[in-house]
């Protein structure tokens, strides 16, 4: 080890030359001959001027062959001369003026760096060690130590460093009396206790050094005694850390509401490998879910999944084929679910742990959430028929409760360097009960009244019930996924199958009593419904994928893929009379259904990339074969068989470019396949709302999608300019609507989906952004057109509803100063709605929304944010008309030092106007509701963050 | 091992003293970590570095291939292919115009940089940094290299390169240059990007393979580079936005 300390005084040593004060020679000479120990010369050697100053690289050369070196003309003054020459040790020499203007340095003898530390040098690939004064310091990244190894593994490994059978150690000859970890002697005084339980490869640097005693460092009496000291230096990412928040508020009681609080409250424990966290909710301020940002602490590096899709498809389009949106209850983690409508009482809390590495990623969660929501509704609806319209008004109480559980499990494998394989899992068990009390009145207009006036309503029907029901649900998707790269470059292979498994039973307690005003018997003129209904469901689906990636002629890729699915559907309906007497089973409503849906799909393409132009063709051959039977009973004969085949051929294009200067072409065509839900294709008659009946319709077909798009995207990050254009268009075939049936007497609405071809939509988005002064001002400025026709059968009459939609909006983000910010947005939307069934009911529907928002930081960490908004909700038909303000305003305290915690208090709602409300016209009836929803109220809360409270005023622009 | 050693040192000694190695291709790994770099923004929270830290943490290191042509005089630094693609070769997309040509004797530099949607074409003498020669050494692909410091005083960057010692030209990868061996390992601001080369052929090359290709863009010179990187540094930072998303760290 002697050899070490060798190069640690050569190379830190520097030789000195001295000479004659004279007058110097502005310009001079330097010159000299590198040779080794034996007096070769050492050709093209690296000979290097330094500035003693800062070791800063004045001038360089090379030697000639026979190791000679002249520097000429240059400046007078000291110099440090450093040669290196491979497998020597670099040489160093402090040259002063002598007065002569050539400066003869004769020969310079570079010595050889020995085996030993050669070895150390070639063998690692980092700069192994350095030495600075009596510290070795060692790069623990150059000594390779196989993975799981400890620090005592890797100590074995360093030159001059020696471990014995116990674990004691030795550096440069001397026991080791002291480990600590940066710099931190937590380990207590047993070095072995750190060394042994440490992991190899969370350490960047170990540092040997002699260190006073604990005894001389107590005392402040120097003992001359130096204890060899080892220290680990922990790698950045290999820190743990824990962190976390909490923020607890609570406000007064107002509107005829208790008391407002909520609390929420997160904390993460990490390190290289693993992390875990906590989070927990609770309140009554209408936040259901996480925030995005708190979601992402929560799952952490498993936020985000890409390539879990098991579907595979087209590349570049999706997948290409979907099940109905209704079946899929979210198995997810809900995000966001704020400012919703009504009351709510919501906690929801879980625990998430991540252990990633290179080859192996494991994600596990538990997730509880509950909300308890309370909807007052008023709903104004006039449906159009041929022979005139009927208005329904309807007033509805409504207590909801929802309790999911919630478990994920994700687990990817490396199996080695061309095999990867995914596991992943997503249940979640739930438990709900309703409460629905409703009224409901119908009037009547026959006729069309002339243009500007409003027609004459007669009472027709008025109906009051209540719906009291609970229900269970399962839901559980597992899938597997398998992708396998071949030597062949981009020649790839991936299989996936799924199985998914959902559950639903359900109760239906349901009272209804519904008086007809035009009855013409008195028979006829009340209806009382007293029913419990029992519904039973059970969907299990099979799904299998595979695709083959082949690449041929350097720029082409064929690709190849097959997708199975078969989904099997049993539903069991009891539904029972309650009268006085006996409950007598109703046949006409009981219903036993099953029901296979099978699904083959095989599609080949080919796609051309080359230098950001991405093009692509395929088509693909799909058949469904839909085989069912239901009855009233299992033990009843079967009523009715459904058997249906349909094959069809899709095309697939895209082109994607991505053109100089940040430019990008896009667009496409493709057809979307949309499997009916089995909710639509469930025979069942759904009564709930006895003036308003949904059937499922066991013979519907799969629904075509045909998709256009295009677009154009610029941006330009320099002058932050930015231009979106994007048109779209699409056109149904077999689209799965809900048709309708009015009884012309009674005013009875009954729904059924059926498959209907020629709807069509197109539209456009567009948007312009520019600073109007850089960093101070930008404003936006977008627009959307989007035209659509609708058909549905009313009354066995096809309808065609036209919608032209046309939106303008505006963005002004004002960040003048560090201490003012505002944002605004102003959006103006109008729709036009035109019935072919009624002519002359055209509505016009008008939603503009106004937004301002204003970000104050005042003197001693005070800060201000207060937002504005407003909406105007018009429709002149039907004289509707409602303006909102909703103003906001907090004010909040950072406090102390270190900036941990914050008081705030936030006023919601301050003018005490906030209501829910939606317009809507389509199909043949427009529609508004307004919600009751929480309004004024004030929230005094604290916060504290281990992390530091952010009080930035201005948003952030990417990162 | 220890005649093992011996052969190597032999042959290494052996190799330099034959030829002089002043002709070839050195390729290189370009390895940025963003989640290091959005560290670096001072307009984040220690809350949302941290987020994104645990986030990303999987997917944090972005690779390319990048190569350095070079004779005595002259070098050319570019993409090592024509196009940037997915490790599994799978999707490709189009790199960013950057080529960066090098006269060492003329003192003269040519480049075609993309950035900030504009391609540029920066025309100068060479600018050298001042570089400090420090003491270590350590085995890059094979060469013996030592370490030279500087900074970039516009981006704020420490710099920190390894030259080899037995390839005698003052070439090097992204814009730098200007030592007595090619770098072979460049670490911006302690690994927030590190170009670390992977292999070195020495061969003849040819004066296309030097050549820059025909300029479009708009000619600057250095202090007008400078001046466009600090401006949109400081602009982005106001706006908080990471300003390495449109411009080369």
């Amino acid at each position: 080890m002697k050899n070490l300390f060798l190069l640690a005084v050569l190379c830190l040593l520097t030789a000195s030359l001295y000479g004659q004060s004279a007058p110097s020679p502005s310009r001079i000479s330097i010159q000299g001959r590198s040779v080794d120990t034996s007096a070769a010369p050492l050709a093209s050697s690296t000979i290097m001027l330094l500035s003693p100053k800062d070791s800063s690289l004045v001038n360089f050369m090379r030697a000639d062959e026979k190791g000679s070196f002249t520097f000429k003309n240059i400046k007078s003054g000291t110099y440090i001369l450093k040669i290196s020459f491979v497998g020597y040790i670099p040489y160093n020499l402090v040259v002063k003026p002598t007065g002569d203007a050539v400066i003869d340095l004769g020969e310079l003898v570079l010595k050889p760096i020995t085996k030993e530390l050669m070895e150390v040098v070639v063998r690692t690939a980092k700069a192994p060690l350095t030495i600075k004064g009596d510290t070795i310091e060692y790069n623990a990244s150059s000594f390779k130590v196989p993975p799981g190894s400890t620090v005592e593994d890797l100590l074995r490994k360093l030159p001059g460093v020696q471990v014995d059978q116990d674990g004691n150690i030795r550096a440069q000859g001397q026991t080791v009396e002291k480990v600590t970890v940066d710099g931190k002697s937590f380990f207590g005084r047993d070095p072995k206790l750190a060394t042994k339980n440490l992991q190899a490869e969370s350490i960047s640097k170990v540092q040997v050094y002699n260190d006073k005693t604990e005894q001389s460092k107590l005392t402040g009496v120097e003992d001359g005694k130096k204890e060899k000291t080892v220290n680990l230096e922990l790698k950045e990412e290999f820190k743990k850390g824990g962190f976390g928040k909490v923020t607890a508020g609570a406000g007064p009681a107002s509107n005829d509401l208790p008391a407002r609080a909520e609390v929420k409250g997160n904390y993460n424990k990490f390190d290289s490998k693993q992390q875990f966290s906590v989070i927990g909710l609770g309140n009554n301020t209408n936040q259901q879910g996480l925030s995005f940002n708190d979601y992402q602490d929560f799952r952490g590096s498993n936020s985000f999944n890409w390539n879990d899709n098991a579907d595979f498809g087209f590349s570049g389009s999706g997948r290409g084929f979907y099940f109905g949106g209704d079946d899929d209850e979210s198995l997810g983690i809900p995000i966001n679910g704020g400012g919703g409508r009504g009351f709510s009482n919501n906690a929801a809390g879980g625990a998430n742990y991540n252990y990633d590495t290179k080859k192996t990623k494991l994600s596990t969660s538990y997730y509880y959430n509950q909300s308890r929501i309370e909807i007052n509704a008023l709903r104004n609806r006039e449906n159009f028929l041929q022979t005139g319209s009927f208005l329904t008004e309807e007033a509805s109480n409504q207590i909801n409760f929802n309790g999911n559980h919630r478990v994920s499990l994700r687990y990817e494998k490396a199996l080695d360097s061309m095999q990867t394989l995914i596991i992943i899992n997503n249940t979640r068990l739930n438990n709900g009960n309703a409460f629905l009390f409703r009224r409901q009145a119908l009037s009547r207009s026959d006729g069309i009244p002339p243009a500007g006036t409003l027609p004459d309503y007669t009472p027709s029907t008025l109906d009051s019930s209540t719906n009291q029901s609970d229900s269970r649900q399962f839901g559980s998707a597992s899938t597997v996924l398998y992708r396998l790269k071949f030597k062949k470059k981009s020649r790839s292979f991936a299989a996936s199958a799924t199985y998914q498994i959902n559950t639903n039973d359900g109760n239906l307690d349901l009272n209804s009593q519904t008086r007809f005003f035009q009855a013409t018997s008195a028979n006829e003129a009340l209806r009382v419904i007293r029913q419990a209904q029992t519904t039973n469901s059970l969907r299990n689906e099979y799904k299998a994928s595979l695709l083959y990636v082949e690449p041929f002629a350097k720029k082409f890729f064929w690709e190849t893929f097959y997708n199975f699915s078969l989904r099997y559907d049993e539903v069991d309906r009891d539904v029972l009379n309650v009268g006085d007497a006996f409950p007598i089973r109703n046949d006409s409503l009981s219903r036993f259904y099953k029901n296979e849906y099978l699904f083959n799909r095989v599609g080949s393409g080919l796609r051309y990339s080359f230098k950001g132009l991405n093009l692509s063709a395929g088509l693909a051959g799909q058949r469904f074969s839909l085989n069912g039977r239901y009855a009233p009973d299992q033990t009843s004969p079967v009523d009715s068989l459904i058997s249906r085949t349909f094959t069809t051929v899709v095309p697939n294009v895209s082109l994607n470019y991505d053109m100089k200067n940040n430019k990008y072409l896009y667009g496409g065509y493709d057809v979307n396949v949309r499997i009916p839900s089995s909710r639509d294709l469930q025979p069942i008659i759904n009564n709930s709302n006895p003036l308003f009946i949904n059937e499922g319709n066991p013979n519907l077909l799969p629904e075509l999608q045909h998709n256009v798009n295009g677009g154009f995207s610029y941006f330009n990050p320099g002058s932050f300019t930015n231009l979106f254009v994007n048109v779209y268009g699409t056109y149904y075939v077999n689209q799965i609507v809900y048709s309708q049936q009015v009884n012309t007497e009674t005013l009875v609405t009954t729904t059924f989906p059926e498959n209907i071809t020629g709807g069509k939509n197109i539209g456009s988005y567009m948007s312009v952004g520019f600073p109007l002064k850089k960093t101070k001002a930008t404003l936006n400025i977008n627009s959307q057109l989007n035209f659509g026709n609708n058909l549905t059968n009313i009354n066995g009459t096809r309808n065609e509803t036209e919608n032209r939609n046309y939106t303008i909006g505006t963005r002004l983000d004002l960040t003048p100063t560090e201490w003012l910010t505002f944002y605004g947005n102003a959006s103006i939307g109008r729709t036009n709605t035109r019935y072919s069934i009624s002519s002359g009911q055209n509505q016009q529907i008008t939603n503009n929304n106004f937004n301002g928002d204003l970000n104050l930081k005042l003197p001693g960490s005070f800060y201000v944010n207060t937002s504005l908004n407003y909406r105007v909700f018009r429709n002149r038909q039907s004289n509707f008309d409602q303006r909102i303000p909703l103003w906001n305003a907090s004010v909040y305290h950072i406090l102390g030092k270190a900036k941990k915690a914050e008081i705030r208090l936030s006023s919601v709602d301050l003018l005490n106007r906030n209501v829910s409300i939606t317009q809507y016209a389509g199909q043949n009836y427009r529609q508004n509701e307004q919600v009751n929803t929480l309004a004024r109220y004030f929230l005094l809360s604290f916060s504290y963050n281990m992390r530091g409270v952010n009080a930035t005023i201005r948003r952030n622009g990417g990162f | 091992m220890n005649r093992f050693i011996n052969l190597f040192l032999f042959a290494l000694i052996a190799t330099t003293s034959l030829g002089q190695k002043t002709e070839g291709v050195v390729s290189y790994e370009r390895r940025t970590s963003w989640v290091k770099i959005i560290g670096r923004m001072s307009f984040l929270s220690q809350e949302e570095k941290d987020r994104a830290a645990q986030t990303w943490k999987n997917d944090s290191e972005y690779k390319e291939k990048m190569k350095l042509v070079f004779n005595a005089n002259e070098s050319f630094y570019s993409y090592a292919s024509e196009q940037g693609e997915t490790e599994d070769g799978n999707y490709s997309w189009r790199n960013s115009e950057l080529k960066l040509y090098r006269n060492f004797e003329k003192d003269k530099k040519t480049e075609m940089i993309e950035m900030l949607g504009k391609t540029y074409i920066v025309d100068d003498s060479l600018h050298t940094p001042v570089w400090k020669i420090g003491n270590q050494i350590k085995d890059i692909a094979g060469y013996i290299c030592m370490r030279a410091d500087t900074e970039d005083p516009i981006r704020k960057q420490k710099i920190t390169a390894w030259f080899a010692q037995d390839i005698p030209v003052p070439a090097g990868p992204e814009r730098y240059n200007g030592l007595p061996g090619v770098i072979m390992e460049l670490s911006l601001n302690d690994g927030d990007v590190v170009i670390e080369a992977t292999g070195v052929t020495f061969r003849p090359v040819t004066a296309d393979e030097l050549k820059m290709p025909k300029l479009k863009g708009k000619k600057i010179d250095d202090t007008a580079y400078d001046a466009i990187i600090r401006q949109h540094i400081a602009d982005s930072m106001i706006a908080h936005r990471n300003p390495y998303w449109s411009i080369r760290y």
